[in-house]
């Protein structure tokens, strides 16, 4: 059994490797219910990786992953389907259906997930929009989108089933500034008024910080740290203050491994 | 996780547990008849027994209302709870149902 109510996500002594390498090395993440909590780290370090093991896509090699009382890992492919349906996930590259409208791409978890009537979907949909200011574009296609615009119809389409935990991948790579303000507020809104849990994957330092009640960062395949977005600015941890000033080397090294410079380019002497 | 939706008094459907996806499908079948047999001529749309509620909550009023306008009929929500409201503002009903 997940140990704690007061966590809507539980990773235990997760274990995670691609091929050889290792992706994370026994990590435990506690993720607060209700709360927005920012998953932060340089790019490359796994942090998608990290909400694809918590939506269950991927499969820790060790450990567990408990959501909602469930420990992922151990569930049927038809239990995972229902345990989805309480999750949300804003992808990176919004993940529009490129042939579907505005209005079908929000209906789409309504109809696959649901047995509503149509009139009902009808209405969700719009409530959805509506909350997201896009209302109005239920008959556009997403070609015919800007990029922030097609970023708050896949949050309209993530909140489609009423999340009970709400993922966020980079929301804010790409987004002009008026955009980025949009969505802050948006994502505050959201966990606040609906209660929903948050978590937002991301290296916007400023914009996670603003909006998050608290932080992990990982890198090296583990937590370097944690807390609320003042504890870590102030933490003397010289790997948090490496990514939390935006020092490009460190404890956290600018390179990936790599064999010997010199060697590689001009042989062995 | 039970709900319902009942006819507490004439003209009073009380809608009643957990509104959501599971419980949706049935509660419209149920909260439709019930306008369809009511003879009064107004309509209150009782949600002080309501548990929880998802946005389904609210699509249920929304769908009642237009039973209930079809039928010429007065309509008042009343007893909202408070979590249920403050997805109700979220959305943007809140003008829209408290003027019902």
């Amino acid at each position: 059994m997940s140990v704690d109510n007061a966590y809507a996500v539980e990773l235990k002594g997760v274990t995670f490797k691609r091929g050889a390498r290792s992706i994370f090395n026994n990590v435990d993440i506690r993720i607060p219910r209700g709360k927005v909590t920012g998953i932060m780290g340089p790019s490359g370090c796994g942090k998608t990786t990290l909400l694809r093991l918590m939506g269950a896509q991927l499969r820790p090699a060790s450990g567990e992953v408990w959501v909602a009382g469930q420990n992922l890992p151990t569930l049927s492919r038809s239990d995972l389907f229902d345990a989805r349906k309480h999750m949300g996930v804003l992808f990176q590259s919004g993940a529009l259906f490129t042939d579907l409208d505005v209005f079908e791409n929000v209906a789409f978890p309504l109809r696959v997930h649901t047995q509503l009537p149509e009139e009902m979907i009808r209405d969700i949909v719009l409530m959805k929009l509506q909350a997201v200011g896009l209302r109005g574009a239920i008959e556009l296609m997403p070609d015919e989108l800007s990029g922030g615009m097609k970023r708050r119809v896949a949050l309209a389409r993530a909140i489609a089933l009423d999340p009970q935990i709400l993922m966020y991948d980079e929301p804010f790579v790409g987004q002009d500034p008026i955009a980025m303000g949009v969505l802050v507020r948006l994502i505050r809104l959201l966990n606040d008024a609906l209660g929903i849990t948050s978590i937002v994957v991301s290296h916007d330092l400023a914009e996670t910080a603003s909006i998050a009640d608290y932080l992990y960062v990982v890198g090296d395949g583990q937590v370097l740290g944690q807390g609320t977005p003042q504890e870590l600015m102030e933490s003397d941890n010289p790997r948090i203050r490496q990514f939390m000033k935006g020092d490009p080397d460190g404890p956290v090294p600018f390179h990936f491994p790599a064999p010997d410079y010199r060697a590689d380019l001009l042989g062995k002497r | 996780m039970s709900a319902a939706v009942t006819l507490a008094a004439p003209g009073v459907l009380s809608l009643s547990g957990v509104l959501d996806y599971r419980t949706g499908p049935v509660l419209r079948k149920q909260g439709r008849a019930l306008i369809a047999a009511s003879r009064e001529p107004s309509l209150v749309l009782d949600c002080s027994a309501v548990e929880l509620s998802s946005s389904v909550g609210l699509s249920l009023l929304l769908a009642f209302t237009r039973d209930g306008q079809a039928a010429g009929k007065a309509i008042e929500v009343r007893g909202m709870p408070h979590g249920m409201h403050e997805i109700a503002q979220v959305y943007g009903l809140g003008e829209l149902l408290a003027g019902q």
